[in-house]
């Protein structure tokens, strides 16, 4: 350890070290041009040069590479120092007066015009470059000449192979002096590229050593062998001297390594499909044919434009943009994908919804499409308000995209459903493109020994559709069939809860208990807040000023930290701020950001990791509440934010810590509804151990699958549900109650209480979880003369004609089937879903059973999503006949002379023709099973559709947003058999989630009395609706009749706390300190 | 409110469900014009801050 | 007097009005800047005593929503 006074002052160094490094170590600011970190220091800029005093005399050296030695002293700052720098400076500036690096520094300095004679460089010479390159095991470049003669050069100044156009000269140059261009014309003859970043579809470069995407897990960097210099040459390493944790190794090698477990999960996911190939839609050629993956990277805060909607070509502002549908879908003539792939006319409307909101001015989208498929829960409204939003939807599939001619525009012709060919300009074209299995994936299920099918995805079962055809395995998400989230994620948990059955009998045997991070205690400290403001990308920073607030928190009271972030909520972000409230020993924590109904858990869990309360924080929301509702006010919604802010830190100032009930969760299940798919949540959760009840309001358990004939595979529906009966009747941890209802519901998550009424006999029931899978209904059509004919059918009962194998229907002439019956109608603005695959289905059990019957199927758009399409497909070549028709047109149905006659308009013959039909099925819509008795028992919502209310429509399809409350089947949404056992598996498998903790944690926010001021009057133990509040019983020792509280049936809705006549009540988390400090700050500013 | 001097439209109440974004907005434009309409609230504003 | 903007101080329940506030933001609905939020569990924990405080303290006005 060598000693020495810099500036006056003692500091220590290690022997070899640089004066710089000491001085960097001691917070002394050294301005330097030629020195890098990674690089041996060379002295050529001479502008680090420091003032040394050896003990005799001042000599003038160069901080970078002059040595330290014991008792030497270093001054950075004396006059004389700033003078030699200025000089250089000066001269430096004269050499190279266009570069911005040094105009700054001469304002720095002073400086106005050089005195020297001014030249035109903008090289420095110093050396970085040439180091640099050398560094990289390669030397291509190198200072050449002498004296004034000297420059950065290639040999013989020509154009040199050795260059590996890694650009890392360029990335060092200080001065701007070498470029991506340069290297590419002027030094390299191997051209210069950037490294496709993955994340952004190839729109940005990324580095060798890079983070995925913000969001990846880990969210530690990774080397890039395939483009790390360092594999190449066996130089670089550059990153080696920056990482301060010593965590880089490049002798890493890959290894194997053997895991044993008792299933598998397979999620690869699906692979987009690459357009290049359709020579004919120039998307290798065009910049302005874009993917839909591509747009979607455009329109994100966080992609390659920072969310502002260009074209790519010139960085323009699109007027126009059209998407094309089913690229690499349903298509067999130029791509091998007959499938539909379910997401994409779905996206194609967000996409457009979310591009014209972009758009500061009048954006024009229109989406050329086939059949549009928006069958998901509520799906088919916002396709309604896309087009009510001004999005023009034309039905054509376009053949060719023709740049236009010295334009970066494009031009494409089209044939109009009237049949007029169209030509028409767009500045953008955005291709929908299909998912498919990636060839890695096929390889491996290969290897796996898993079967597939044609269109390559994941072979499953109707009645199994998260099993593979290998036991053991099981599969979800779009490798399962082609899918959008909510599905995935319900497969999701279906597959987790298919391998927890199988190892139920292994739960917990390898739980590893986590850290519990001690909580400090920091009652009776000065508040120390820390104030974190959110950029969310550009959804905050776009319209609220973040630095101003930023900085105006700095000045609130208390307030010791404050900072900014670009997403809060990101994982790198929260390990940060851990970190820093350690650091800075902050005790209470605000964070400006979104909603903290959606965002206060993820920020509370970073505090309890810091050591603190989860209570000692406040989240304002400054994104949905200001920045996205005063977008065209920015000064108005920056002063809100600051408002905001000064609100919550006066109320965070005040929080105290607050501790939390821990409570037991019963152990037995609730499910209610005995169709497919509660019995088959009742299966599972049976499966894993737990004691179910299942209550079923009929007779007999089954649900609508009794009246479906077969599945789509071809296996009849009877059957399947005959061994799933008989499962479930022989499983003793299943109780079945029929002709049951649930009459009361008490309690809360872990420990309901119900009245189950059978008839007259009532039954008392305890449980921790409950399952909604009341189920749904279908529609009895009051239009097309339905009741009034017996050949007048809906779907289900053709399907009980077929069940009983009826041989009139071998005898039909000619039979009809009219979709959309009471679906995606104004009343009813919701697609059925199932409606299109099933009138497909039994057309062809008709045509099988008498290939002479004419069948006609008058649709307003087929939904055969997923692989469903074959039966699409297979139908039209078995003759069946698709008219298309709209809501505004529908078929005419009247009854003449015994005869059925429907008038319809064709769409290919653009006029009216009629059938005579001795069999018309009526694809009648799906209603859910009202149940608002259950909706108030368990506090869930029903939506305007009267289908319940999910936690989340994405990310929570198969829970509520209340606690220990499940959702599966058709009470969600209308769905096939597939999808409703999928739903019923998931919702066991999140109900698991709670059983198997055995206790939970209660909130800290409730309400306490103060028995001491109480008056016993019973006001707060009649008005609370969950029951908490109770006398104390008379004999007891301490405050006999005063009021208590009961921390774990509190909710913390503060109803008691307003109405306590004697004040003896507080809520906490809102006491009344803290809202008057909120009221107080707001009005601050007045 | 009207025996303190303070005019009944500075108070407001409502109940609006949460999917109903289009009332709340619709509620909020209403507030904001009636207390616009009545002009700013200076009747019983604490001494210290008529003061300042 | 033209340029004056009143304030509000709204007390929402965290449940209702609050959820609405959010979704009228994902919506990217638009409306006056003139609203001050306090987020409460309940509109059962709105006391008279706020409202007062808060016109006391200079607000302009009041709103409570449930």
């Amino acid at each position: 350890m060598i000693t020495f006074k810099l500036n006056g002052k003692t500091v220590q160094g290690e022997e070899g070290q640089y004066i710089l490094q000491v001085a960097e170590k001691a917070g002394v600011e050294i301005p330097t041009l030629c020195h890098h970190k990674a690089l041996e220091p060379a002295g050529m800029c001479r502008i680090c040069t420091v003032e040394l005093f050896d003990g005799r005399r001042t000599r003038f050296v160069t901080a970078c590479n002059y040595p330290i030695w014991e008792g030497m002293e270093v001054k950075t700052d004396t006059e004389a120092v700033h003078a030699g720098r200025k000089l250089i400076v000066e001269m430096l500036l004269a050499r190279c007066p266009e570069v911005p690096l040094l105009q700054n520094l001469a304002k720095e300095y002073g400086i106005g015009t050089p005195r020297f004679k001014l030249e035109n460089d903008t090289c420095i010479l110093c050396g970085l470059c040439t180091r640099m390159c050398e560094k990289m095991g390669n030397s291509a470049i190198s200072l050449t000449g002498r004296g004034v003669e000297m420059k950065v050069d290639t040999p013989f100044h020509l154009q040199t192979d050795v260059c590996m156009a890694c650009g890392a000269c360029a990335s060092v140059c200080p001065t701007g002096h070498i470029t991506l261009e340069k290297i590419r014309e002027v030094i390299s003859r191997r051209g210069s590229r950037l490294i496709p970043s993955e994340y952004d579809m190839g729109l940005k470069g990324r580095k060798p050593v890079y983070v995925p995407y913000a969001q990846a897990v880990p969210n530690t960097p990774a080397i890039d062998r395939d483009v790390c210099v360092h594999f190449k040459t066996g130089g670089c390493q550059v990153c080696t001297s920056f990482c301060g944790v010593d965590a880089i190794d490049h002798t890493m090698e890959d290894e194997i390594v053997e895991l044993d477990v008792g299933s598998i999960i397979l999620a690869p996911g699906f692979e987009p499909f690459d357009p290049s190939k359709f020579d004919s839609y120039n998307y290798a050629k065009h910049p302005n044919v874009i993917t839909s993956m591509e747009m979607e990277r455009i329109l994100s805060a966080s992609g390659p434009t920072g969310g502002h909607l260009v074209r790519l070509s010139d960085h323009k502002e699109p007027k126009k943009i059209a998407w094309f549908q089913c690229v690499g879908s349903r298509d067999l003539n130029r791509c091998d994908n007959a499938y539909c792939s379910s997401v994409c006319c779905m996206y194609a409307i967000k996409e457009a919804v979310i591009a014209k909101e972009h758009a500061p001015y009048d954006l024009d989208c229109a989406i050329f499409f086939m059949d549009m498929r928006t069958h998901g829960k509520d799906f088919e409204r916002f396709y309604d308000n896309a087009k009510a939003k001004g999005v023009r939807f034309i039905r054509s599939r376009v053949h060719t995209i023709d740049p236009v001619p010295g334009s970066d525009d494009l031009s494409i012709r089209y044939i109009t459903e009237k049949g007029e060919t169209v030509t028409e300009m767009f500045d953008q074209i955005v291709l929908s493109i299909g998912l498919q299995t990636d060839p890695e994936v096929v390889a491996m299920a290969n290897r796996l020994g898993i079967e597939l099918t044609p269109g390559n995805f994941c072979k499953t079962d109707t009645f199994m559709p998260v099993e593979t055809s290998r036991k053991g395995i099981y599969v979800c998400g779009a490798f399962q069939g082609p899918k959008d989230i909510p599905q995935s994620v319900v497969d999701a948990s279906a597959a987790a809860s298919a391998a927890g059955e199988i190892l139920a009998e292994a739960r917990n045997t390898l739980t590893k208990i986590p850290e519990i991070i001690p909580e400090t205690n920091v009652i009776g400290e000065r508040p120390r807040i820390g104030v974190f403001v959110c950029r969310c990308g550009i959804n905050i920073a776009g319209v609220v000023n973040v630095p101003e607030v930023r900085d105006y928190a700095g000045t609130l009271p208390y307030v010791e930290y404050i900072s900014d972030n670009l997403y809060s909520c990101a994982q790198d972000t929260q390990e940060t701020m851990t970190q820093i409230i350690k650091q800075k020993k902050l005790n209470r924590v605000v964070v400006a950001a979104c909603t903290p109904k959606t965002h206060e858990p993820l920020f509370q869990e970073t505090l309890i990791n810091a050591g603190l309360n989860k209570y000692l924080f406040e989240m304002c929301n400054i994104r949905n509440h200001d920045s996205w509702v005063h977008k065209n006010n920015p000064d108005l919604a920056t002063q809100k934010a600051k408002d905001l802010v000064r609100m919550a830190v006066s109320k965070v100032a005040l929080m105290q810590p607050l501790p939390e009930a821990e409570l037991n969760v019963n152990q037995t299940a609730l499910v209610i509804g005995g169709g497919i798919s509660g019995m088959t949540a009742a299966k599972s959760l049976a499966n894993q151990g737990y004691e179910t009840h299942l209550i079923e309001a009929g007779d007999r358990l089954g649900g609508n699958a009794r009246r479906i004939f077969k599945t789509v595979a071809g296996d009849l529906v009877k059957d399947k549900l005959a061994e799933l009966v008989q499962h479930i009747e022989g499983d003793d941890r299943i109780k079945i109650h029929l002709n049951t209802r649930l009459t009361s519901v008490e309690g809360f998550v872990g420990s309901f209480k119900s009245t189950l009424t059978a008839g007259d006999s009532i039954e008392e029931l305890e449980y921790g979880v409950a399952v909604v899978a009341t189920g749904g209904t279908a529609l009895k059509p009051e239009e097309y003369s339905y009741g009034q004919d017996p050949r007048i059918l809906t779907s289900l009962e053709l399907d009980e004609k077929f069940m009983a194998d009826d041989p009139g229907l071998k005898k039909i002439n000619s039979a009809v089937f009219i979709q959309c019956v009471g679906s995606r109608q104004p009343d009813r603005p919701y697609c059925s879903r199932v409606c299109c695959t099933h009138s497909i289905d039994n057309a062809l059990e008709l045509k099988k059973r008498n290939p002479d019957t004419d069948v006609f199927i008058l649709y307003r758009d087929i939904r055969t999503y997923g692989e469903r399409e074959y039966l699409y497909k297979e139908a039209r070549e078995a003759g069946v006949i698709f008219i298309r028709h709209d809501r505004d047109n529908k078929p005419q149905l009247r009854i003449e002379d015994d005869r059925i006659r429907i008038t319809v308009t064709d769409h290919v013959l653009q006029r009216p023709m009629e059938i005579t039909a001795d069999l018309v099925t009526l694809a009648s819509a799906i209603l859910p099973n009202k149940d608002e008795s259950l909706a108030q028992f368990f506090k869930v919502p029903l939506n305007d559709d009267n289908f319940f209310v999910e936690k989340h429509a994405k990310l929570g399809p198969s829970e509520f947003a209340t606690d220990g409350v499940f959702l599966c089947g058709l009470a969600h949404y209308p769905k096939p058999i597939d999808e409703a056992i999928a739903q019923g598996r998931a919702s066991a498998s999140r109900a698991i989630t709670l059983l198997a903790k055995k206790t939970i944690n209660t909130s800290g926010t409730v309400a306490e009395t103060e028995p001491a001021i109480c008056s016993s009057c019973g006001v707060c133990v009649s008005i609370c609706p969950y029951s908490a509040p109770s006398f104390i019983a008379a004999d007891a020792r301490m405050h006999a009749g005063k009021a208590q509280i009961n921390p774990v049936l509190c909710k913390g809705c503060g109803l008691c706390v307003a109405s306590c006549r004697s004040g003896a009540i507080r809520l906490k988390g809102f006491d009344n300190d803290q809202i008057f400090a909120q009221i107080f700050a707001m009005t601050e500013a007045v | 409110m009207e025996l303190m001097g303070i005019e009944p439209d500075r108070l407001h109440f409502s109940w609006i469900s949460s999917a109903e974004s289009t009332k709340f907005v619709k509620v909020v434009k209403e507030v904001t014009e009636k207390v616009k309409a009545i002009g700013p609230n200076n009747h019983f504003i604490k001494d210290t801050a008529k003061v300042a | 007097m033209s340029d004056w903007e009143p304030k509000i101080v709204s007390f929402l329940c965290n449940w209702c009005s609050y959820g609405a506030a959010d979704l009228a933001g994902v919506s990217r609905m638009e409306y006056p800047a003139n609203i001050r939020v306090i987020r409460i569990p309940c509109t059962g924990r709105m006391s008279p005593k706020f409202a007062l405080a808060a016109l006391r303290e200079g607000a302009d006005a009041v709103w409570v929503s449930g």
